[in-house]
């Protein structure tokens, strides 16, 4: 090589590296622009204008069903085949996570502005920072189409709505109610379900004589205890504790909150959960009642499904939470509206998102039906459960839902992350060992007032 | 340099692309990471610039801060102090046993399965006695009733339960870089040894040790660091929990920056993280240059 072609030649790799690092310092000022707006891909959130020609669309669904074998994951697919069908142009492309996963994989993409077309997010205060940010699309255009807004529960809505416009539809609408294996309950000679707590931890000793597992938990994923616990907070101070808190009406020192962690202990030294719980995640709580080693699973309405398709689902039924201390309505539930559907204002394609959600959405409950999923359903379906075959557990938790009379969301979905997580580390302790639940209640306070300006 | 005969701004230029690349992926990055530790920021919303407020509250105001550094360099501590046992292991093997080979293979083999797996192996390992765990019933079988614990749901002792799987998991590794050094110190050494009447401890207190120091110390540094980064083995088997008692540096960064969804504060962690590193790589590093010098 001649020196020319050498000198050549050195400035062409400089010249390749310096762009290169140049992209990269281009990235992390994308990244630093936190201050959003500015930095945000172009796209026009109602733009009708792109036409549904022949033009070969990819769309990306992230979504949460990765179960082969669960109801909701047959739907969505069969949707989706559906749709692709009718519209040869247009491919989906599932990005199927579990929940936690998909979560942080949410995070994550939202930190580069990189998320999906369309995607799932948590109600209310899990989906309000996205919101903020704007990362979603107003929804309200889409939902006056084909009447798809009279399809959903009147109020329900309101759990993804903010300033008056819709950014999510949810994917179900559940309550808390507590599953109990009646043949373990006949065992322990158990006869009917409790009405009140005092009943409850009787019944816990029963079955603990038996050396049955009285109450099933995945207390390593930390919310499930607290969806218990807050279901004990919404019988010593009634419905909507945390938005009186954040009202500034009352606080977490509040004698209510303090009784009710003072209950849940209780529940919790009576041994009511296996040993170990913090150890234990979601889906191995779930297993110890599904095969039949736990006696009682307080969980969502949306475990219906699954519990009906284990070996213990015959013998399975579900009961209200009882009152505390004689106070509180049985007929108030924790209530948990589903995981929704979004649209990405970063997406390329937002009138093709629109128009599949759109199709997605009308036909989501009717699938759903004929899945043996209509238990929580977001959405109004005609149809004869008992007719097409549901089980009495499913009928049952449907009756349920026609007793509700209000009630709360949970923690997470009312007060931000990191109040949430302080209040989940509290919690957790609790089931490795005992705490003054007057320190319960300081720490709670603490945490709010450390982060509610957030 | 001048015996090579190139020009200064040859081996400049030379060097620069690497030089470009090392900056852009691994100093850009943790500058960056500094400076998003200053903000009050959840990862993609607005941000709010509070200077040295999260560092501070940090090292000041965190109750799970100094805890979480306290485990995370006894476990660095812990899988340092298992490399003497494994070369101790590997001059065993090399001296006593033939075809050593397939028991350093054996050993070998939990390195190369996921950490998933081993975690959830011994997590049923661990379970109480009342779900079954094999430990638990393995100390009732011997009388030892008193002993049973919840092993990962117990606070005081959780983290020391995490501690051995990995190091269980690395032994193998650290005996086969060991075994290997040992295998290429040269026979005649020893043979010559043997004739001066230097054989067995002695034979390894004067020729395999000062031999396979630089070997050790790979070994060394390769557990430091690895356990500095441990994230994986502590998240499968407890979470972090209970209550944040098993959290390790990197387990807290991740619950600060993602579940808590404070990012400037998890980020803020991660610049000490860095600097604790560093610090502790320069201490390593004297100690076993001193170590070097007494043997050579």
């Amino acid at each position: 090589m001649d020196s020319k072609s050498k000198k050549a030649l050195t400035i062409a790799v400089a010249g390749a590296l310096t762009l290169s690092l140049a992209a990269c310092g281009s990235n992390n000022n994308n990244n630093s622009g936190a201050s959003a707006d500015a930095s945000a891909p172009a796209s026009s959130p109602a733009g009708p204008a792109s036409s549904n020609s022949g033009e070969k669309v990819t769309l990306t669904f992230q979504n949460i069903y990765v179960d082969p074998n669960t109801p909701t994951y047959k739907t969505a697919h069969q949707i989706v085949e559906a749709y692709e069908k009718e519209h040869p142009n247009i491919h989906i492309e599932f990005d199927s996570l579990n929940t936690d996963q998909q979560k942080q994989k949410l995070k994550v993409q939202a930190n580069s502005k990189e998320i999906p077309d369309i995607t799932m997010v948590n109600p209310a205060a899990q989906m309000k920072p996205f919101v903020d940010a704007d990362l979603f699309v107003p929804l309200n255009d889409m939902l006056d189409q084909n009447g798809l807004k009279d399809t959903y529960q009147s109020g329900l809505l309101d759990y993804y709505s903010f300033d008056g416009n819709v950014y999510a539809l949810p994917d179900g609408n559940n309550i808390e109610v507590v599953y109990y294996n009646k043949d373990l309950f006949a065992q322990a000679g158990i006869s009917a379900p409790p009405a009140t707590f005092e009943e409850l931890l009787a019944d816990v000793k029963a079955l603990k004589d038996k050396g049955i597992i009285p109450m099933a938990i995945g207390e390593k994923d930390t919310w499930t205890g607290s969806f218990i616990f807050m279901n004990i907070v919404l019988r010593t101070y009634g419905p909507g504790f945390l938005s009186d808190v954040a009202a500034g009406k009352t606080t977490f020192e509040d004698p209510a909150f303090i009784e009710a962690v003072d209950r849940f202990q209780d529940l919790i030294q009576a041994g009511a959960f296996e040993e170990g719980a913090t150890a234990v995640d979601a889906d191995s709580g779930r297993n110890l009642f599904t095969t039949g080693k736990a006696a009682m699973y307080m969980l969502g309405s949306w475990e219906t499904g699954s519990i009906d398709a284990s070996s213990v689902g015959p013998s399975v039924a579900a009961f209200q939470f009882p009152t505390v201390n004689g106070k509180g309505d049985i007929n108030q539930f924790m209530l948990a509206p589903g995981t929704g559907y979004a649209i990405a204002a970063n997406s390329k394609h937002i009138q093709e998102a629109k128009d599949f959600l759109n199709y997605y959405c009308l036909n989501f409950p009717k699938a759903q039906f004929d899945n043996k999923n209509a238990v929580g359903l977001p959405q109004k379906v005609d149809g004869d459960m008992k007719a097409a075959g549901y089980s009495d557990l499913a009928i049952s938790v449907m009756d349920l839902f026609g007793k509700v009379n209000g009630g709360d969301i949970a923690f997470d979905n009312t007060m931000n992350p990191a109040v949430a997580q302080a209040h989940l580390t509290s919690l957790q302790n609790l089931f490795v060992q005992k705490v003054d639940s007057a320190q319960v209640a300081k720490e709670h306070q603490t945490a709010y007032e450390a982060n509610k300006d957030q | 340099m001048n015996v090579l005969k190139v020009p200064k701004h040859a081996i400049g230029i030379f060097i620069l692309p690497a030089l470009l690349l090392y900056i852009c992926i691994v100093f850009v990055p943790i500058l960056y990471s500094f400076y998003v530790g200053t903000l009050d920021w959840n990862g993609y919303g607005v941000s709010k610039f509070v200077g040295f407020d999260n560092y501070h509250k940090l090292l000041f105001d965190d109750p799970y801060f100094w805890p979480a550094v306290r485990r995370t360099f006894l476990y660095a501590a812990a899988s340092m102090i298992e490399i003497p046992f494994c070369l101790m292991m590997a001059v065993l093997l090399n001296r006593y046993v033939r075809k050593a080979n397939t028991l350093v293979s054996i050993y070998f083999t939990p390195v190369i399965l996921s950490v998933v797996i081993i975690g959830q192996l011994w997590k049923t390992i661990y379970n109480p006695t009342s779900m079954g765990g094999m430990l638990n019933q393995a100390l009732i079988s011997v009388g030892l009733e008193s002993w049973a614990h919840t092993w990962l749901a117990e606070p005081k002792i959780a983290i020391y339960c995490i501690y051995f799987v990995s190091l269980w998991q690395y032994f193998g590794y650290h005996l086969l870089i060991q075994f290997t050094g040992v295998q290429n110190i040269p026979s005649e050494i020893y043979e010559a040894a043997k004739i001066d009447g230097a054989e067995g401890f002695k034979a390894d207190r004067y020729i395999t040790f000062p031999m396979i120091v630089p070997i050790f110390k790979i070994s060394l540094v390769l557990a430091f660091i690895g356990s500095l980064q441990s994230f994986d083995m502590v998240w499968v088997m407890t979470g972090g929990g209970p209550a944040h008692a098993t959290d390790v540096l990197a387990t807290y960064m991740y619950t600060q920056s993602f579940n808590s969804q404070e990012f400037g504060y998890g980020s803020a962690l991660a610049s000490l993280l860095v600097v604790l590193c560093l610090v502790f790589t320069v201490v390593i590093n004297t100690v076993m240059n001193r170590i070097d010098k007494r043997f050579s």
